[in-house]
């Protein structure tokens, strides 16, 4: 019996080790909730079991899979629509992005930042996660969302500008 | 473009980890959603082979003796093949004391057979082609 290429399951761990970090952090960034994020990470990966050759062509892994995360993201939010208007009406009560701090201002910081971003239209907060917190550089930002160069960097400046003035006091506060 | 203080600022805020129960449960549930294997029908040349496998496969040294046997018979043949024509090419000419017995031979067949030969027929004549109204003129003439 002769049995068709299959996905290795040591391949998927390795992916998962190496990008579901930077996977989770975007989407919830982007969609704002725990439960689609896992959601979200749940398809990406069975997406990847099920075609194993999704990733052949791939110049960079990670870039490749926060576009595919971009775009199930994307198709959550269409499918969603109503919700996620609620979802945005209710960006108070959303989780915290980033890790709680011992020290309080911090701790006070992270959490405005937190809902600064989440008050920033999605297309801005996702070029401004890819850029603080992946590093990446506006011509790999405009490839992974599909957009133009400039556009990428004046949404960057854009969403940048109104966390800097939604955290003006704050961060005056702790320099 | 550089970015200014504010934005290093920004950038050092650590993200939260992913959950670590996570791991298990995304890779299994990925796991569980692998396409089964699929089995291709066997070609007619693995049937085949599989086929003499298991017919060759309960005594492997008589079939293997017989294979030798096969070459052997093979290389003989092809051997001898090769052989007559050089040994016929080889043959001397025949010398004139055999040519004169053979010569007197034929001559003897031939006289004992000659009565025998059919009679030569009598060919038919041949008229040379005239047109049919000369032919006329020389019956009427007649």
């Amino acid at each position: 019996m002769d049995i068709q290429a299959m996905p290795d399951e040591s391949d998927l761990q390795r992916l998962y080790d190496e990008h579901a970090q930077a996977l989770f952090a975007f989407l919830l960034n982007f969609i704002r909730d725990e439960n689609d994020t896992r959601d979200l990470l749940q398809e990406i990966f069975s997406r990847l079991a099920r075609e194993p050759g999704l990733l052949r062509g791939a110049r960079d892994e990670r870039a490749f899979l926060i576009r595919l995360a971009h775009n199930a993201a994307i198709d959550l939010i269409r499918r969603r629509g109503t919700r996620q208007k609620y979802h945005e009406q209710l960006a108070e009560e959303e989780p915290c992005i980033f890790t709680a701090p011992d020290n309080t201002d911090e701790a006070a910081f992270r959490e405005s930042l937190s809902r600064a971003l989440a008050r920033l239209p999605a297309d801005q907060r996702a070029v401004v996660h890819l850029k603080l917190w992946e590093n990446l550089t506006f011509e790999q930002i405009a490839e992974i969302l599909a957009i133009s160069h400039n556009t990428a960097a004046s949404r960057y400046r854009y969403g940048v500008d109104k966390l800097r003035e939604d955290l003006r006091p704050l961060y005056e506060e702790i320099k | 473009m550089k970015m200014d203080e504010f934005e290093k600022h920004l950038q050092r805020q650590p993200l939260r980890k992913v959950p670590g129960e996570w791991r298990e449960e995304i890779l299994r549930a990925a796991a569980s959603t692998r396409p089964s294997p699929v089995e291709i029908p066997p070609s007619f040349l693995s049937t085949l082979t599989h086929q003499l496998s298991t017919i060759l496969w309960p005594h492997p040294r008589a079939w293997a003796g017989l294979g030798c046997v096969w070459i052997l018979i093979f290389a003989l043949h092809f051997a001898t093949q090769d052989g007559s024509p050089r040994m016929a090419s080889r043959t001397p000419p025949p010398s004139p004391e055999v040519m004169v017995a053979f010569r007197n031979q034929q001559k003897l067949m031939t006289e004992l057979i000659g009565n025998n030969e059919p009679q030569e027929m009598e060919r038919p004549k041949s008229f040379p082609a005239q047109p049919h109204s000369e032919r006329c003129k020389n019956t009427s003439m007649a």
